[in-house]
């Protein structure tokens, strides 16, 4: 029932946005049409409106958990939080398309209150056009076998019609639903999808600008309010991006903030064309030029996030990309999405390419027109060069069948030196942008920043012990930015803080260059001695495995032991002290407990990762176990680490294991009961001096051996002695101290060992000193009567240090920060001409 | 005018030939077991093969796994860090490196997960009823 009020809310909503776009067309094209602009404008907030009652419904539906429903039972379920079942509006396809379309929306009232004569009405009439293509997108009509959208109100009944439980039942309910995936429940990426919807709504308002510019032929004043429009499309990509980046590090263990999955890139691409755009703008705006460029990034920073949306919604990069989606039948749709943005862009900025005006004189070299268009051709570029790289499946035909992905050098290689020109041109476009400067003014200029750099650069090159020439070079280059942007937003501050947004972005983009050289050329794997060694032998070539072959992957991973302090790195005693099964926010999630000791005498620190079935996907025969690495972050470099195995998920992997080999036993009650360990005979445990080992209540520690008195002793005796074994009984805080003997001796020409058992009355326990190992330099102990099993504890640890990980962060906020203060300053010129 | 606009054609024309090239000779072509004997570098699709042994060793530091690649071959392959997080719901592998002797030497793998994403799996239905 609600199904069906849900198909014909999007309906009506996809009615809206068509007459919408068929009146504003009408009335972009009769200038004189007041009618036809009012119902326009209604028909606009009437998509508006029943998008928000479709959303409404999804939501109610999901928190109501009405698992009939496919996208309720396929992305929630019983056991998630609220948070996420709110966010669940938006995990899947169907919804954040309804996102999305409710973004637009609200960006096409801003519009519509806020833009000026000869440009509103083509403007409504794009952004109209295409919300007709995304809520098409959720129709899930069917005309005459044509299937037209995926509704997010479909039954289970109606996506498997053909499914033997719907055959035989079909009202049938599941129980609970799959639930969103674990990776995913986090506050991060709870809030990601909106922000970058929002910018992908907002990145369409310069496209429609731009066309309606090109349409009415009036080439000059659609800078003016597109250019916030364009700065608060970026800041939210840019935040989004942020988020996305932010989420990867602290919770995969990918081992990093940015891996150029094609999901990332296709985010940064559009960040890349909006900002060159921006660069275009600004000039059009200060010096009537670079229109051409201007209309063309418009244009393109959209077609891009279209291009985008095609590339991770369509199954095309669906063996790329760890987060792609599956093809829902959509793959037709978004091409025509595609097809149609970027020929009607494309197309009429061709048709009247000859008639955009461009400059009757060339500018030179040395002017701010010509620095920041070169600015702006620079992130184009390096747009492109991500753009090739993400469409290996679909370009990569050209070269080899079944393409695979580049390399990451391919992007690394590429775009670090585009970054190093760029940011060089930065400071130098800045300082024409204020001023006039002939060579000679620029370079007097410029020489207090190069001094003030070449220190810093030398500084850091020294104090962080840069080999690489390259880097080198980057290092300075990236000082230079930061110095000579820092030294222009001072004298500009000064004047009218305002109109510092420029240099302060400028000054981000320098600090993330150095925080991005830093944590990913920097980053140290953090290991004990022993895998040490190790890697050295791999790197010398002198280890081979078991085929014979040498081995080259040099290991990442140590071993610790509980209570058995390693030094890792030469630089800090690391001790595992165990793990408390936490049970939050999952259940059966263990928290492990690792001491870091800096042998220097910082310090001391605790990391405390977390190991967590995935409820999703865990069963009762087999659990999935996924990892949640702890970051320590500090201002110079964060310790990442996290547990890679340990001994309690090998004992439950083997406890499921033994269940599926012995049949479980039905209980009483029907209960299974597992078969019962044996617990008789003594337990052996080797002890190495002074180390104590925890069994049950008790701790015992070997001290040292004590010389065996001849009269013990039986004849004949080769070797003897006696062992000094402390027992400390934590619960009545009471220690004892035993003293068994050990003895080799001969008879009829054989040798046998002698090891009387110990009494200790008062805890029940029998104590015999059974073996000495010289090689392992350990004795054996038995003990019998001891309550509960001996278990060795320990951990497989992965971390790494990584330098200067804030710095990246700092670089973000700061570009943040200038995109924040240029949308004031251009928000308030707007709205001052508008007066 | 003219020298500029031709000095601009050849560096946009050297430019884009000598990134054509690099992509080229960047990106490689996914093969099965049986192709990668012959070759050095790898990429191999295919699912983790669940019946066979696998695990990390914690004395190499080495996780083993067997993959049933597109063709149903079926290989050992060894990957010299600890299981990725979320290898066990991955419902496609991609392994990268090297064959030697009948074992793939994975440098780099890659996980088509999240099942979210993916088509629904009918046994994950409980009926209401049965509960």
């Amino acid at each position: 029932m609600e199904g069906i009020l849900g198909n014909l809310f999007v309906a009506v909503a996809f009615l809206s946005a068509f007459g919408s776009m068929v009146l504003y067309g009408l009335a972009a094209w009769r200038e004189e049409s007041k009618l036809l602009e009012k119902s326009a404008d209604w028909l606009w907030i009437s998509k508006g409106v029943f998008t928000v009652a479709a959303s409404a419904l999804l939501v109610y539906l999901i928190m109501s958990q009405r698992f009939e429903y496919f996208y309720v039972w396929n992305y929630t379920s019983r056991d998630l939080v609220q948070l996420y079942q709110f966010s669940a509006l938006w995990g899947g396809q169907e919804g954040s398309f309804m996102v999305w379309i409710f973004m637009a929306f609200l960006v096409g009232l801003g519009l519509m209150a806020w833009t000026r004569k000869p440009y509103k009405k083509p403007v409504m009439f794009v952004m109209a056009l295409t919300q007709v293509f995304l809520i098409s997108m959720l129709l899930g009509w069917d005309i005459f076998g044509l299937k037209l959208g995926a509704s997010p109100f479909r039954t289970i009944a109606q996506e498997m019609p053909n499914a033997p439980f719907i055959q035989a039942n079909p009202d049938f309910v599941p129980a609970d639903g799959t639930g969103l995936n674990d990776l995913l429940q986090s506050p991060w990426m709870a809030i990601h999808p909106p922000i970058i919807f929002l910018g992908f709504s907002m990145m369409t308002v310069p496209f429609a600008f731009a066309i309606a510019s090109l349409w009415k032929r009036e080439y000059h004043d659609w800078v003016r309010p597109a250019l916030p429009w364009t700065l608060g499309a970026n800041l939210s990509l840019l935040t989004a991006i942020f988020l996305g980046g932010y989420w990867a590090y602290e919770t995969l263990s990918f081992g990093g903030y940015w891996a150029w999955d094609p999901v990332e890139n296709a985010s940064l691409v559009p960040w890349l064309l909006g900002t060159a755009g921006i660069h275009m703008m600004i000039i059009q705006r200060k010096s009537s030029r670079a229109h051409k460029g201007a209309i063309f990034f418009a244009i393109l920073a959209y077609i891009a996030i279209v291009y985008q949306t095609f590339l991770t919604r369509s199954g095309v990069l669906a063996e790329q990309s760890v987060h792609s989606f599956v093809d829902l039948g959509l793959y037709n749709q978004l091409l025509m999405f595609m097809l149609v943005s970027a020929i009607l862009g494309l197309g009429i900025y061709l048709y009247r390419y000859r008639e955009i005006p461009s400059p009757k004189t060339e500018s030179n070299i040395l002017s701010r027109e010509f620095m920041t268009f070169t600015g702006g051709m620079l992130l184009f570029i390096m747009g492109f060069v991500i753009i090739l790289g993400t469409s290996s499946p679909i370009i990569g035909r050209l070269f080899v069948e079944n393409p695979t992905p580049p390399e990451i050098q391919f992007y690394n290689n590429w775009s670090m030196p585009i970054a190093m020109v760029m940011a060089v041109l930065t400071v130098i476009g800045q300082y024409l942008f204020w001023k006039k400067h002939d060579w000679e003014s620029l370079a007097s200029a410029l020489i207090t920043p190069l001094l003030l750099t070449s220190v810093a650069a030398i500084l850091s090159i020294v104090l962080g012990d840069v080999r690489n020439i390259y880097y080198m070079i980057f290092i300075f280059v990236a000082w230079f930015t930061v110095i000579g942007n820092g030294a222009m937003m001072l004298d500009l501050a000064r004047k009218n803080p305002k109109m510092i947004g420029g240099p302060l972005s400028h000054i981000g983009f320098g600090t993330l260059l150095l925080g991005i050289l830093a944590s990913s050329a920097y980053n140290e794997k953090l290991l004990d001695q022993r895998m040490q060694n190790y890697n050295n032998m791999v790197a010398a070539g002198e280890v081979y495995d078991e085929q014979g072959f040498p081995v080259r992957e040099k290991a990442e991973t140590f071993m610790l032991e509980l209570n058995q302090p390693k030094l890792v790195a030469n630089r800090y005693m690391v001790t595992y002290e165990g793990y408390k099964i936490t049970n939050h926010p999952r259940p059966d999630q263990q928290q492990y407990r690792i001491r870091f000791e800096p042998v220097d005498g910082g310090r001391t620190f605790y990391m405390t990762p977390d190991v967590y079935p995935m409820q999703t996907s865990s069963t009762a025969d087999n659990i999935e176990w996924s990892v949640e690495p702890h970051v320590r972050t500090g201002l110079t470099s964060d310790i990442y680490l996290y547990v890679a195995g340990s001994a309690y998920v090998e004992e439950r992997n083997q406890r499921i294991r033994d269940r599926r080999n012995i049949e479980p036993v039905a209980g009483p009650n029907g209960t299974e009961m597992m078969p019962e360990v044996e617990s008789d005979g003594p337990q052996k445990i080797k002890f190495k001096k002074g180390e104590p080992v925890e069994i049950g209540p008790y701790t015992f520690t070997f001290k040292d051996f004590r010389p065996a008195d001849e009269e013990s002793l039986p004849d004949n005796t080769v070797i003897g002695v006696r062992s000094l074994i402390e027992i400390y009984h934590k619960p009545t805080d009471s220690a004892y101290e035993v003293e068994p003997l050990f003895a080799v001796y001969t008879q009829d020409g054989q040798s046998w060992t002698y090891s009387p058992p110990l009494e200790v009355e008062r805890f029940g326990l029998n104590v015999s000193f059974t073996s000495i190992n010289p090689d392992e330099d350990n004795i054996e102990i038995s003990f019998e009567g001891l309550q509960d099993e001996y278990e060795e504890d320990w951990v497989v640890i992965v971390a790494e240090k990584k330098p200067f990980v804030s710095v990246v962060w700092l670089g973000t906020f700061l570009l943040m920060a200038g995109f924040s203060v240029s949308i004031l300053r251009h928000w308030s010129r707007e709205k001052n001409t508008k007066e | 005018m003219k020298p500029k606009l031709i000095l601009g054609v050849i560096s946009i024309v050297l430019f884009t030939s000598l990134l054509m090239y690099n992509f080229g000779t960047s990106i490689s072509t996914y093969v099965n077991f049986e192709q990668a004997e012959n070759r050095t570098s790898s990429h191999v699709v295919g699912v983790w093969e669940k019946t066979e042994d696998y695990g990390f060793n914690n004395q190499t530091m080495q996780f083993s796994f067997h993959m049933r690649d597109e063709d149903d071959n079926v290989r050992r392959v060894i990957y010299p860090r600890p299981k990725p997080n979320n290898f066990e719901q991955a419902t496609q592998l991609v392994v990268i490196g090297e064959m030697r002797n009948n074992i793939f030497y994975a440098n780099d793998m890659l996980m088509k997960c999240p099942s979210k994403y993916n088509d629904p799996n009918e046994a994950d239905f409980i009926s209401a009823e049965e509960n």
